[in-house]
């Protein structure tokens, strides 16, 4: 074997340095010939080993920046004033390097910022890590499985006592808004809700009066929000003053900072949960009725899985029901997991700005797609355009440039270009941040980075990466030219393979891109224009309080005769989300059986206000006495699961009723999406109870003129709710469904702006690689006129390489996109099927505007004069 | 000036460059030093110090001729400069100064 390629001679050749390296390779194989013949060929490699590992040591070791400058600041000087010549002589290469690493910089800032947001939920608590929220997996007859963020009373109220695990537990019932007084003074709150004494201790909400151990014991307790306190007493120092709610007066025994803005839980007031043992002494014992929201503060190092293991004993020590566990599986959701993993939980009413955890990922996902955009961009721009620059390298390799100078030079140059990009890639951040969070609702601000130095420093640190990154390939390309060949024959033919590569991965992505935004949209569009069974438009929701409740109906009187007001119902939960489900029972041959369908009360005329269709039977009529509170009209859904031959006329009612006196059903409805079209469409039943009381007004205005209509109901309403003073508010339907496709929504603007972002960044590339090709062409297609090629044909020639390269991205991208996307949409119960041709349509929009990008050159080159070309030299 | 000055290991690669004269390169010096001191010598730890020694003046190099063994690699050789030998003068001197100050009970055992 020859001495030489042996791997410790192998080894020195690569870590010693090159003067050096010669006469130690000479006595190293002198050594090595005379060990061999003493002590044999295995002693020899043995010793030769030893040596080269001696050898390891400074002195011996090339310097591995290969320099030997004496003058590093002359150089370096030397280094950025040829980058800027270079960044000024090439203006175009020069802007689209840079405008397209902004862009990518700022999409990911921005990005960043909004996942940073999304993180930030609940954060402040400090025992985050160990607060859970008590969930439910509710399994009943005629009901879809659902998750709930509910619960009985009695569970979350044993649950300290019956785990040793638990520390404390803090239930959370949402009361909605209370008109609260002081003195004359009657304003509304908004969110009230009741909580129990641990509340405060569980959860770091800030207080600024008051002692959290003891504010919530008492009965008739409250605590407020300084803006609250502001809005009652001009102060925030108000513990001790009272405020009064029907007859009642509450004492102020603590004040709290406004709810910040990143915690899933908001309200204005909390009150005592012992207050509601006045009227209810054995609150803490009621169980069926799921309406409480348990947080759960568990001891450090506590195991989740063991708790859960014990929770349908837990249950069974709760209720004498044999079948508890059937209906009800407990389970623990991490207090990290409520804000952005929460999708597939209904009922969850109290959880703000809830957001879909996937869409996070998905967002990072494109940030990062324009990301590598952007430096396939760098890449493919310096390396084609290398034949500027050799003559520079071919000079400064004469003059002793070690290879790896250059490589330094080259990616100083490149990192240039990224802090460069930052910078501007902060200022669109700025200026376009404002107008992004209209679109998304959100508060960001750039502002924010800066004010954490780690993070500024992060920053910084990674984009300089990302000039390392994308000047690795080039700095390495450029600098292996060989000086003797670069000086002698200029401009070389540079290899063509990576670049059509980088090519394909950028619009691979971009083509990925564009068919996700397509059919996003489509599935958006089709949420918004379904025919959801019922008619949501110009449909104002007016929240009604007892007082408002007693006048209901002379109020409707009244409505009715607007002409701006189409018709007036009510109803005792809002459609849009999935009504309350509770236990019914019907009769089927003899037998009494059980079953739980959605439910909800409503007025007369619900159904033809909101327009939805009976399929058989007849709607509620005020001339049948029996109608109040003894007739059902069910859905479509529930008529297959009780199945009857004909369901009309069959008994059935809510699981309090005497199965004597059961109800009957009078008509059956085609289903209608009254849950998000995430979900299937459950079992529901509707019905009249004239005595219990709306929650919601429902009036339908003439969409010519909403704000008379408005005006109309707002008049009639402070003439009639008087003595309360219970203010008039409303909403419109529509509002309510946009907030339910929110998260949907939002992640449809994001995914399109991306798309436009990443085909006009990878066209931007392609713009300045087609102009250096075409330059290199120029001859070729000189003689090609000459010789009387038309331009048509040009044209086609010169584009279709091109052409060649976005069907390839057409190819790779289509597949994964389309597993992605149908995945995503298994996300709906109700969505469209992907229609293959929009992948061929993406493909289209990309070649169209790839090609249309390129025509710039391509045409000019095909017109110019051949005389031109031709004299080029 | 300190770095200038010699090492007791450099000391001894200065001395036997001077003894071997015209035959004086690497494995000739590891060898030389090897049998007369009887001391283990790496490779690398020897041409350090060779280095250094060039480096600080005391010794100059050069190329000798191709030759057939050691795979056709050259071998370094080292001379002896004047400064070199003015170094090595300057560490006898003083050591013998030293030798010379030392009475003679000091050694009585």
């Amino acid at each position: 074997m020859n001495f030489e390629r042996k791997l410790p001679i192998r080894l020195l050749q690569f870590f010693c340095h090159p003067d050096l390296l010669e006469d130690i390779v000479g006595d190293l194989h002198e050594l090595y010939e005379e060990n061999r013949n003493v002590g044999g060929e295995g002693k020899a490699n043995r010793l030769l080993w030893v040596e080269v590992i001696r050898l390891f040591r400074p002195g011996i070791i090339k310097n591995i920046l290969g320099t030997f400058a004496t003058d590093t600041i002359g150089i370096y000087r030397n280094y950025f004033k040829v980058s800027w010549r270079n960044l000024a002589k090439n203006k175009v290469f020069s802007a689209i390097n840079i405008i397209s690493l902004s862009v990518g910089i700022t999409a990911c800032l921005i990005i960043f910022l909004f996942i940073r947001d999304e993180l930030s939920f609940d954060n402040f608590h400090a025992k985050r890590d160990r607060i859970y929220r008590l969930c439910e997996l509710q399994t009943w007859p005629g009901t879809n499985p659902q998750n709930v963020p509910i619960s009985w009373p009695k569970m979350g109220y044993m649950l300290p006592d019956y785990f040793p695990e638990v520390e404390m537990c803090a239930r959370y019932n949402n009361r909605g808004e209370e008109l609260m007084q002081s003195g004359n003074k009657k304003l509304v709150v908004k969110n009230v809700a009741g909580v129990d004494s641990t509340f405060l201790q569980v959860f770091d909400f800030e207080m600024i009066a008051g002692n959290r151990k003891t504010a919530l014991v008492d009965p008739l307790s409250i605590v407020i929000t300084e803006d609250v306190a502001r809005r009652f007493f001009n102060s925030t120092d108000v513990v001790g003053k009272a405020l009064h709610n029907d007859g009642r007066e509450y004492n102020i025994t603590g004040v709290l900072k406004n709810i910040p803005e990143n915690s899933h839980l908001q309200f204005d007031m909390l009150y005592s949960l012992s207050t509601l043992r006045a009227d209810r002494p054995n609150f803490n014992d009621e169980t069926g009725s799921n309406f409480m929201i348990a947080y759960v503060l568990l001891k450090p190092n506590s195991d989740v899985d063991a708790i859960e293991k014990k929770f349908p004993d837990f249950l069974t020590s709760l209720v004498d029901d044999e079948e508890i566990n059937q209906a009800y599986k407990l389970f623990l959701q991490p207090l990290k997991d409520v804000h952005l993993a929460s999708m597939d939980i209904e009922h969850d009413y109290q959880n703000y700005r809830k957001f879909n955890g996937t869409y996070v990922h998905v967002f990072m996902l494109t940030g990062i797609f324009i990301l590598i955009i952007a430096c396939v961009n760098f890449m493919n721009l310096t390396t084609a355009r290398s034949n500027t620059r050799f003559r520079e390298i071919g000079v400064r390799k004469s003059i002793g440039a070690k290879k790896m100078q250059l490589v330094h030079q080259f990616i100083l140059e490149s990192v240039q270009l990224a802090v460069i990009a930052l910078v501007i890639g902060f200022s669109i951040g700025y200026l376009v941040l404002p107008f992004l969070n209209d679109l998304i609702t959100r508060q960001l601000s750039m502002a924010t980075i800066f004010s954490d130095l780690g993070l500024t420093a992060g920053i910084l640190g990674i984009s300089i990466l990302l000039g390392i990154i994308s000047g690795l390939y080039p700095s390495l390309y450029l600098s292996s030219f060989r000086p003797i060949h670069i000086l002698k024959v200029v401009g070389s033919r540079s290899k063509s393979l990576l670049r059509s590569t980088l090519v394909i991965v950028q619009f691979s992505l971009a083509i990925g891109m564009i068919v996700s935004t397509i059919i996003v949209v489509q599935q958006l569009f089709f949420i918004q224009n379904k025919d959801i069974g019922f008619n949501k438009d110009h449909m104002l929701l007016i929240s009604l309080n007892d007082e408002a409740n007693e006048k209901y109906e002379l109020m409707k009187e009244e409505l009715q005769k607007d002409p701006h007001i189409l018709g007036v119902t009510a109803s005792g939960q809002r459609i849009g989300n999935n009504f309350h489900q509770y236990g019914f029972k019907y009769k089927k041959d003899t037998s009494i059986l059980r079953i739980v369908p959605s439910n909800v009360t409503v007025d007369y005329n619900y159904l033809d206000v909101y327009e939805i269709k009976i399929k058989s039977g007849r709607n509620f009529s005020k001339e049948m006495a029996t109608d109040d509170g003894k007739a059902f009209i069910i859905n479509e859904s529930f008529a297959k699961k009780l199945d009857f031959e004909d369901p009309l006329g069959q008994q059935l009612g809510h699981g309090w009723y005497d199965n004597d006196s059961l109800g009957r059903i009078i008509g059956v409805t085609e289903d209608f999406n009254f849950n998000s079209l995430h979900y299937e469409v459950n079992a529901l039943s509707m019905v009249v109870h004239t005595d219990w009381n709306f929650s919601e007004m429902s009036v339908k205005l003439n969409g010519n003129n909403l704000q008379a209509g408005i005006d109309a109901i707002e008049k009639i309403w402070n003439e009639n709710v008087t003595d309360s003073g219970y203010p008039f508010s409303y909403k419109f339907l529509d509002e309510h469904f946009d907030e339910v496709y929110k998260s949907d929504q939002q992640m449809g603007s994001v995914v399109t702006i991306m798309a436009i972002l990443s085909i006009l960044v990878g066209c931007l590339g392609l713009f300045g690689l087609a102009s250096i090709s075409i330059e290199k062409r120029i001859k070729e297609i000189g003689i090609r006129k000459a010789l009387g090629a038309t331009t048509s044909e040009l044209l086609i020639l010169l584009s279709k390489n091109y052409a060649a390269l976005i069907v390839v991205s057409l190819l790779i991208a289509s597949p994964l996109a389309y597993l992605y996307l149908d995945r995503w949409l298994t996300n709906f119960a109700f969505h469209i099927s992907i229609n293959p041709l929009i992948f061929l349509l993406g493909g289209l929009i990309a070649m169209i505007i790839a090609i249309l990008t390129i025509s710039f050159h391509t045409f000019r080159a095909s017109r110019t004069n051949p005389v031109d070309a031709l004299h080029y030299e | 000036m300190s770095n200038k000055s010699l090492g007791e290991f450099e000391e001894i690669v200065l001395l036997t460059v001077a003894i071997l004269y015209e035959d004086a390169y690497g494995v000739s010096i590891k060898k030389d030093i090897e049998t007369r001191l009887n001391r283990n010598v790496s490779v690398g730890a020897m041409r350090t110090a060779l280095s250094r020694l060039e480096k600080k003046g005391y010794l100059k190099s050069h190329f000798g001729e191709v030759t057939k063994e050691r795979g056709g690699k050259r071998k370094r050789y080292f001379r002896v400069t004047q400064p070199g030998k003015t170094a090595l003068e300057e560490v006898m001197e003083s050591r013998k100064k030293l030798w010379d100050a030392i009475p003679a009970m000091s050694f009585d055992f």
